[in-house]
């Protein structure tokens, strides 16, 4: 038994230009990615299309060998034992969700639209989207009002989640997600947001990747940040 | 399953190895007991294994639970089946919650021991005394600082009490997000401080702080700049060499003895064999939900109800710190960029509102701090629409202009939210697993309330143009704190542990995580935690382990 410590790296970095298929048939690719194109549309910036988020989704489906990229990105985490049983049932569940979740969008649009998902314009793929999510298209974000919202877990699981859910969530993972994942092509999610990203995984891990010009620029007294400081008596050593 | 092997007996057991195992590992192995030390997580290498990889670490279960294998249920009524959810998923490896936390170690205030002599009775809830005071812990919460390293300011928080000595590392340049908030509170009066880091931004005890990625929460730090155990206290224990570590092993019991002390534990090994380790000391640190659902694992026919559970309190009055807050929007076209992905998640907060003030209609106060608002795929903006242009243009519009300021919900225990087993849920290992049972108290959803809104007039303050507030409707664990299941008193009927984490009842039996806060306090625990293990470790190391016994009195 390979302990979690010591998995092997397997695969390379994804090729976010691949035609190849792993999961999806054709079509299935062919509507994911008509799918990923209205939840994060292209307009004067990339979309999901452009960034190749169905290459993220297909390869994710695939089995258990895209799930954790190696830490410096060269490769995919060979997983065993309990851990691989685990998403082994995971990715069983996930894949039959989209598969019927596929199947369904394409049924609901024939239904809708009067043809299949990836044949329809935009408008008419929206209101399929707008059917199945059972909510209408969200709107634009506004300034000058207030919408509470009450509490959630941080982290973000797709273990369970329903069809459109996760397609959404896949779709923001293909798009921002680190590069070698398959999507976010080019960094071009990255660009698009303004997060100027590390250029590999690895770079993170040996201090080439600093975000320090990022906080708060120039010189800067404490005293002035937390006037205490002035008149408070116990101050550090060697501060 | 039968026990395939039986090594060789030892002093100490250890079981989990994370903030508070990690402590006692370390203060046990260096007294010169022999120490074994069990988690059921892996033994990573953080230099290795850990980068800023957004997709493993905060989407998939990297180091988080992986929910097939550890599942957790929740019901919000007494009468509701509970249901699946990864309540407060506390993190599984060695070093535990430390290798991805965001390290906020505030001090607790000496009114955090004293809740039921400062408040009486409260309706509804059961309020304790704490069998101690902050000044019994002052010495072990410098000694935290300074071996485990953390940085901060001494004198830069107005309301601290004592403290002995400063911190060994200054803290870290404020955020753009930080500046803000530092400005507004000193246009109200606030006083805003570098909340304590559990990180060195200096060379400490030979660590190299490299790291400036901002890959931070939830993340894996490759470089010395994180106090994390795995990298600190597990290389001290490991110096001594009285200490091992036994990864991928889970605890599944904890053994009796005909004279009523614990024997040891029996753990199944990376390979699925069934072992059993005896001891003359074991102690539990598997944090407060897991430690008391493995006494009630425990069960004998002198304890049917669970492990030292004479007072049937073990598993009640769990408190959990629920992360409230609200985000601030900016004006891409008008103001400066804040770049929220920035920093090491904290970056300045306050205690200003700590101490009881009757007139906000409610009891208690908490933490306040401004902090960061992740990465893009989960970037923390509650209400980003879920598909189409608006999510689009709100990521395009808000993600490098949006802040956000929360607050550790200090929220009281009441006897009837509680951990026990499921009664048909099981884990990987065919083990029935925790149940919670939880119904905030009215004064958690006033304090909540109260506080939110205030922290919505500091972003006012701070020049946001919209506001998106987080109240309290359910807990969900998201801050990870857990505590109270096994309440620590100077009365056996009255709380499962004496004064040094002791099962009343089981007298080398030890637990030293939260689980014996008997109120939740409303600063983030660690901190208090790991000093509470080291005190209850020294206790073990100097005085249980050579015969003797002490009692602490509180003078009046
Ligand atoms: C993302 C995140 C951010 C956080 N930020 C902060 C913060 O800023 N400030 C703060 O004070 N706290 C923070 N926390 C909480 C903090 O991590 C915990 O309070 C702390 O880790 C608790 O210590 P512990 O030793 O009780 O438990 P843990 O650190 O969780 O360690 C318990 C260990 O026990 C092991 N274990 C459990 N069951 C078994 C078993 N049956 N057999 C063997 N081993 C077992 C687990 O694998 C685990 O490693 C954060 C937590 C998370 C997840």
């Amino acid at each position: 038994m390979t302990l979690k410590a010591d998995w092997p790296v397997i695969n390379g970095p994804v090729d976010p230009d691949s035609e190849e298929r792993l999961f999806f048939t054709e079509h299935e690719w062919e509507t994911v990615e008509a799918a990923t194109a209205r939840i994060i549309p292209t307009d004067q910036d990339p979309g999901a299309r452009e960034a190749r988020v169905v290459v993220f989704i297909d390869r994710y489906l695939s089995g258990i060998d895209y799930v954790y990229a190696a830490a410096d990105g060269s490769g995919f985490l060979k997983m065993s034992g309990r851990y691989a049983d685990a998403w082994r049932a995971r990715m069983a569940d996930m894949q039959r969700t989209y598969r019927e979740g596929l199947r369904n969008l394409d049924d609901v649009s024939v239904l809708e639209q009067g043809g299949i998902f990836k044949e329809l314009s935009e408008e008419g793929q929206d209101r399929v989207l707008e059917v199945i999510s059972g909510a209408p298209k969200p709107d634009k974000v506004t300034l000058g009002t207030k919408e509470a919202v009450t509490t959630f877990l941080q982290g973000s699981f797709d273990e369970g989640l329903e069809f459109f859910p996760a397609l959404c969530l896949h779709t923001k993972q293909g798009f921002y997600g680190d590069p070698v994942y398959g999507g976010n092509k080019e960094q071009m999610g990255w660009k698009f947001i303004g997060f100027p990203g590390p250029k590999s995984l690895k770079d993170t891990m040996d201090g080439t990747y600093s975000t320090h010009e990022y906080f708060m620029e120039g010189e800067f007294d404490w005293e002035d940040l937390v006037p205490q400081l002035k008149v408070s008596t116990f101050r550090d050593a060697e501060a | 399953m039968s026990i395939t092997r039986k090594p060789e007996p030892v002093d100490a057991i250890v079981v989990g190895l994370g903030a508070n195992g990690g402590t006692a590992a370390k203060v046990l192995s260096e007294a010169g007991l022999k120490t074994v030390g069990f988690d059921r997580g892996p033994w990573l290498r953080a230099h290795e294994h850990y980068s800023g990889d957004e997709l493993k670490f905060v989407n998939r279960d990297y180091m988080w639970p992986d929910p097939k294998m550890f599942p957790r249920t929740i019901r919000y009524d007494e009468n509701a089946e509970a249901e699946r959810f990864p309540f407060s998923p506390t993190p599984q490896m060695v070093g535990g919650g430390t290798n991805h936390w965001a390290g906020w170690v505030p001090r607790p205030r000496e009114s955090d021991f004293m809740m039921r002599s400062l408040h009486g009775d409260v309706d509804g809830a059961s309020l304790a005394d704490w069998p101690f005071r902050y000044e019994h812990l002052e010495p072990y919460l410098t000694k935290v600082e300074w071996a485990f390293g953390i940085s901060g300011i001494a004198g830069a928080d107005k309301y601290e009490p004592y403290r002995s000595k400063g911190y060994p590392s200054p803290p870290l340049r404020p955020t753009r997000y930080g500046k803000r908030f530092y400005d507004a509170c000193n246009k109200m009066g606030i006083n805003a401080f570098p909340i304590p880091h559990a990180m060195v931004t200096n060379n400490h005890n030979g660590r190299e702080p490299f790291n400036q990625t901002s890959f931070w929460n939830q993340y894996g730090d490759p470089s010395g700049a994180r106090s994390n155990i795995l990298t600190t206290f597990i290389p001290d224990a490991l110096a001594t060499g009285n200490f091992e570590v036994r990864a991928e092993s889970f605890v599944r019991e904890v053994k009796l003895g005909k004279d009523g002390k614990a024997t040891g534990v029996i753990y199944i090994d990376a390979e699925g064999n069934e072992v059993e380790q005896d001891a003359k000391v074991v102690v539990l640190a598997l944090g407060a939900i897991e430690s008391s659902r493995l006494m009630m694992l425990s069960k004998s026919s002198q304890f049917p109800d669970g492990l030292a559970n004479g007072s049937g309190l073990l598993g009640k009055n769990a408190t959990f710190h629920e992360y409230l807050f609200a985000v601030g929007l900016f004006d891409k076209d008008i103001d400066e960029p804040l770049n929220g992905w920035t920093g090491n998640y904290i970056s300045g907060g306050s205690l200003e509102f700590y101490e009881t003030d009757e007139n906000r209609g409610h009891i208690g106060g908490c933490i306040i701090s401004a902090s960061q608002t992740c990465h893009p795929v989960n970037w923390v903006f509650p209400g980003r629409p879920s598909w189409g242009d608006a999510l689009k243009d709100a990521d395009r519009n808000y993600f490098n202009y949006a802040m956000k300021i929360g607050l550790i919900l200090h929220d009281l225990p009441v006897e009837s939210n509680r951990v026990d087993l499921d009664p048909t849920v099981k884990d990987a290992f065919g083990l029935p697993v925790a149940r919670i049972t939880h119904r905030p108290h009215s004064n958690d959803v006033a304090m909540g309330k109260w506080q939110v809104d205030k922290n919505m007039e500091i972003l006012e303050a701070a020049g946001a143009r919209k506001t998106v507030p987080v109240y309290l409707d359910k807990m969900t664990g998201n801050t990870c704190h857990q505590h109270g299941t096994a309440r620590m008193g100077t009365d056996p009927a009255k709380s499962v542990l004496n004064e040094w984490g002791q099962a009343h009842e089981v007298e080398n039996l030890f637990v030293v995580d939260g689980s014996g806060f008997p109120t939740a306090t409303g600063v983030n625990p660690t901190l208090t935690m790991m000093a509470n293990a080291w005190r209850c470790s020294d206790y073990i190391a100097d005085v249980y382990s050579k015969g003797r016994k002490e009692r602490l009195v509180i003078a009046n």
